[in-house]
C-alpha cells in the first residue's frame, strides 16, 4: 500500500485554522454584516466541521481495525505471505512502511480499494494514489482482488500492532553475543596452553623440590652409622649418569633420532610439488562458512561452470551483487570487506582472487565430467568446504590420489544409456560393480595428453 | 662421532625439506614447475609478470618474456588488467546449440513478456526433475524448498517474493523467465549465471511448485 505521504488536500483545512486571520474575525463582534464576513464565517465552520470530521474517521479508522490477538496473528501471516515481500512496517523498501498507515490514507475504504485494484485507483485519477505511484518511481503496486475485506483488516491489525510496539530495536548486539557464545563454549586455545604450561612448571618445580630432598635425607644418612648393604642401597651404583652413558641407552636415543628424522625427510621429499594445505590470503576475505554453511547457498550458485566445462568457475563481481546490492554489512568484518565489492562493482574492475587449486599443466582435469555424470559431491574433493573460513586445499591432487579414486569408484551408470552396453559387457566378465578404472580410468592419455 | 654427524645431517636436512611443504600463503616448492605452468591461456592462471620463471632456462623468446609468461597482451584491458577473457567482437551474435539467439526483451518490457513468451521446454518428468535440482540450486536459499521466501537467505535480504502469494499465483511462466533474466524490484538478474534453458526449466518448476 503506498500511503506515505498524506497529499496537500486534506492538509488544507489543518492548515486554514491555523492561520490567525480566521481567528480573529471570528472574535470581531459582529457588527458590519456584509458579504465577505458571511463568506469567512461559513469558510469557518466548514474548516471546524471537517476537521472534526477528519478527526472523527481518523478514530472511526482506528476503532475500525480489529485488536484482537487472533486477528493480529492471522494478519500477521497474511502480511507475510503476501506484503512483505515489497512492505515493511518501520522501513521502506520497494513500497512505503507501512506504520500508520491507517491513519495517513485518506480512509480505510481507500485502503481496501487500493490493495484489490491500485491501477484501478491511479487510472480513475485519485489524487493520493496517483501522487504515491510517481513517488515510488511509478512502481506499480500487485492487485490482491483474492483478499477479502476482513482479511485486509487481519493485516492492518498486524500493522497497528506492530506500529504500537514502534521500531524493533537494533538486534546487533544479540546477534553479536550469539556469535561470540559459539566460541565460548570450547575453552580458547589461548588458555589451553597456559594451563599447560602452568603444568609443567609446577612439575619441573616438583621434581626440583625432590631432588633438594634426595640430596638431603643422603646427607642426612651419611652423618649415621650404617651397614654395608644400607649403604648400598643409599649411594646405588645405577645413579642417572650411569643410565645416561650407557650404551643401551644412547642406542635407543639415536633410534628415535634417526627414526623420526628419515620420515621427516621422506615426508619432505614427497611434499614438494605438493600444496595440500594451501590456504592464501584473498584480496577480500570471503567466508564460505558463513555462504554455504550458514546460509546453505549451494556452491553451484556461485561456481556456475561446474557443471558446464573444465573449470569451475570464480564467481564475477555482479554474482556478489545479487545479495550484496542489499547486505552491506558483513558479521565478521563489518563493512571493511563488503566495500570491495561495491568498490569492484562500481569501478567495473575485476576482482583477482588468488587461485588455490593449482594442478600442473601436464595433467588435465575436468569438472563438468565428474559432478555432472559422476555425481560427485564437491566435498569429496574439496573436504568440508562449508565449514572453512579460509579456503585451503583439502586433497593431495596427485596422481597417485586420482588414480586410487579411479581404482575404488563405482561408475555412476544408474540411468545413463552411454555405459549401458559397457555394464553389459563388464558383467559377463566379472562379478563386482564396474570401477572407473575397468573403462579406461587408469590411461594414461585419458589425462596426460 | 660418525653416528653424531649423520644424525645432525638427516635432521638438517628434513628442517629444510619441510620448508618445501606448502601451507597459508606459502605455495610450497614446485617440482619440475615449467611442466606446471601453461604456456597456453588458461582461465585463472594468468601470469603477468613477464619476467617470471626467466630462471629456468636460457631460451630467448621473441617478445622478450621468460618462461612463465602467458597473459593476453592483446588484451591489457581499459581498466589497466590484464584479461584473458576477451569481449566478442562488434555486431556478432552468440547461439547456443539449439541455436537460440540471446534473449533481448528489455527489463521493463515485463507485460510484454509475461503475454507473449511461450516455455519452448516441454513438461515431461525429466524436465521437472532438472528444474528442481535447478531450481534447489539458484532459488532455494532466498525463495525457500516450497517457494514461500523463507529461505536461509532471506533472514538477511528484505523483501524476498512468496511465489506462493496471490501477487504471484497467476504469474506466466515467461514472467517468471524473464524475472529471472533481468530481475525485478529488489531480486537482481540472473542471467549470466543460466543458460536459456535452464532459465525455462526453473519456470516450469516454479509453476509446479506454485500449485
Amino acid at each position: 500500500m503506498f500511503l506515505e505521504r498524506v497529499p496537500k488536500t486534506s492538509n488544507k483545512f489543518e492548515k486554514m485554522t491555523s492561520d490567525s486571520r480566521f481567528v480573529a474575525s471570528a472574535l470581531q463582534p459582529d457588527t458590519k454584516p456584509d458579504m465577505t464576513k458571511h463568506t469567512q464565517l461559513a469558510t469557518l465552520k466548514f474548516t471546524f466541521l471537517s476537521l472534526l470530521l477528519t478527526v472523527l474517521c481518523s478514530i472511526s479508522f482506528a476503532q475500525d481495525i480489529p485488536a484482537d490477538p487472533a486477528a493480529i496473528s492471522a494478519g500477521e501471516s497474511l502480511f507475510n505471505a503476501n506484503c512483505k515481500t515489497c512492505h515493511r512496517v518501520h522501513q521502506k523498501l520497494i513500497g512505503p512502511a507501512l506504520a500508520d498507515v491507517y491513519n495517513r490514507a485518506p480512509s480505510i475504504d481507500w485502503i481496501k480499494s487500493f490493495i484489490k485494484n491500485s491501477a484501478g485507483l491511479i487510472a480513475s485519477g485519485d489524487a493520493y494514489a496517483v501522487n504515491l505511484y510517481n513517488e515510488y518511481n511509478k512502481t506499480q503496486m500487485t492487485a490482491f482482488s483474492g483478499l477479502k475485506d476482513e482479511q485486509i483488516m487481519q493485516i492492518l491489525a498486524y500493522v497497528q500492532a506492530e506500529t504500537i510496539k514502534g521500531p524493533p530495536v537494533a538486534a546487533a548486539p544479540v546477534a553479536a553475543a550469539g556469535g561470540s557464545g559459539d566460541a565460548g563454549s570450547g575453552i580458547p586455545s589461548s588458555y589451553l596452553n597456559a594451563i599447560v604450561a602452568g603444568l609443567v612448571l609446577i612439575l619441573v618445580l616438583l621434581v626440583v623440590i625432590l631432588g633438594f630432598l634426595v640430596s638431603a635425607l643422603k646427607r642426612f644418612l651419611d652423618q649415621k652409622d650404617l651397614s654395608a648393604e644400607d649403604k648400598e642401597l643409599v649411594h646405588s651404583p645405577i645413579t642417572s649418569n650411569s643410565i645416561l652413558k650407557s650404551a643401551g641407552f644412547s642406542f635407543i636415543v639415536i633410534f628415535f633420532v634417526v627414526a623420526l628424522g628419515f620420515k621427516a625427510l621422506i615426508n619432505g621429499l614427497f611434499s614438494i610439488g605438493v600444496q595440500q594445505g594451501y590456504a592464501p590470503k584473498q584480496p577480500i576475505a570471503f567466508s564460505h562458512q558463513i555462504h554455504a554453511g550458514q546460509y546453505e547457498i549451494q556452491c553451484q550458485y556461485c561456481h556456475t561452470g561446474v557443471t558446464k566445462g573444465k573449470s569451475a568457475t570464480i564467481p564475477s563481481v555482479n554474482v556478489c551483487m545479487n545479495c550484496h546490492n542489499q547486505i552491506k554489512e558483513g558479521a565478521l568484518y563489518g563493512t571493511a570487506e563488503l566495500s570491495k565489492i561495491q568498490a569492484a562493482y562500481d569501478n567495473n574492475t575485476p576482482i583477482q582472487w588468488v587461485r588455490i587449486h593449482n594442478l600442473p599443466d601436464l595433467a588435465y582435469f575436468n569438472h563438468a565430467q565428474h559432478v555432472n555424470v559422476g555425481g560427485i559431491e564437491c566435498q569429496t574433493c574439496h573436504g568440508p568446504i562449508q565449514e572453512m573460513e579460509v579456503v585451503r586445499q583439502h586433497s593431495l591432487l596427485t596422481m597417485g590420489w586420482c588414480i586410487d579414486c579411479h581404482r575404488k569408484t563405482d561408475v555412476n551408470s544408474k540411468g545413463n544409456a552411454y555405459y549401458d552396453k559397457l555394464v553389459e559387457l563388464h558383467n559377463k566378465s566379472s562379478k563386482s560393480a564396474m570401477k572407473v578404472e575397468d573403462i579406461g580410468g587408469l590411461e594414461c592419455a585419458k589425462c596426460h595428453y | 662421532m660418525n653416528i653424531v654427524k649423520s644424525v645432525i645431517v638427516c635432521l638438517g636436512a628434513s628442517v629444510v625439506l619441510a620448508a618445501c611443504s606448502a601451507g597459508g600463503n606459502n605455495q610450497g616448492t614446485e617440482y619440475a614447475p615449467n611442466m606446471y605452468h601453461s604456456v597456453a591461456y588458461e582461465p585463472y592462471s594468468q601470469i603477468t609478470d613477464p619476467g617470471a620463471g626467466r630462471w629456468l632456462t636460457s631460451i630467448e623468446y621473441e617478445d622478450g618474456h621468460a618462461e612463465f609468461f602467458n597473459s593476453n597482451t592483446l588484451n591489457v584491458s581499459t581498466m589497466g588488467v590484464f584479461m584473458n577473457m576477451r569481449t566478442p567482437p562488434a555486431n556478432t551474435v552468440p547461439r547456443n546449440k539449439n541455436g537460440w539467439l540471446p534473449y533481448r526483451i528489455p527489463k521493463d518490457s515485463l507485460e510484454l513478456a509475461a503475454k507473449r513468451l511461450k516455455n519452448p521446454v516441454d513438461s515431461s518428468a525429466q524436465v521437472i526433475a532438472q528444474g528442481k535440482v535447478l531450481y534447489q540450486t539458484y532459488c532455494q536459499h532466498c525463495h525457500g524448498a516450497k517457494g514461500e521466501g523463507d529461505g536461509k537467505v532471506s533472514e538477511k535480504y528484505a523483501g524476498v517474493a512468496n511465489l506462493k502469494g496471490d501477487a504471484y499465483k497467476n504469474i506466466t511462466e515467461g514472467h517468471i523467465f524473464h524475472v529471472i533474466t533481468n530481475g525485478k524490484g529488489l531480486m537482481w538478474a540472473h542471467g549470466s549465471q543460466m543458460s536459456a534453458e535452464e532459465r525455462w526449466m526453473i519456470a516450469k518448476y516454479v509453476k509446479v511448485l506454485q500449485k
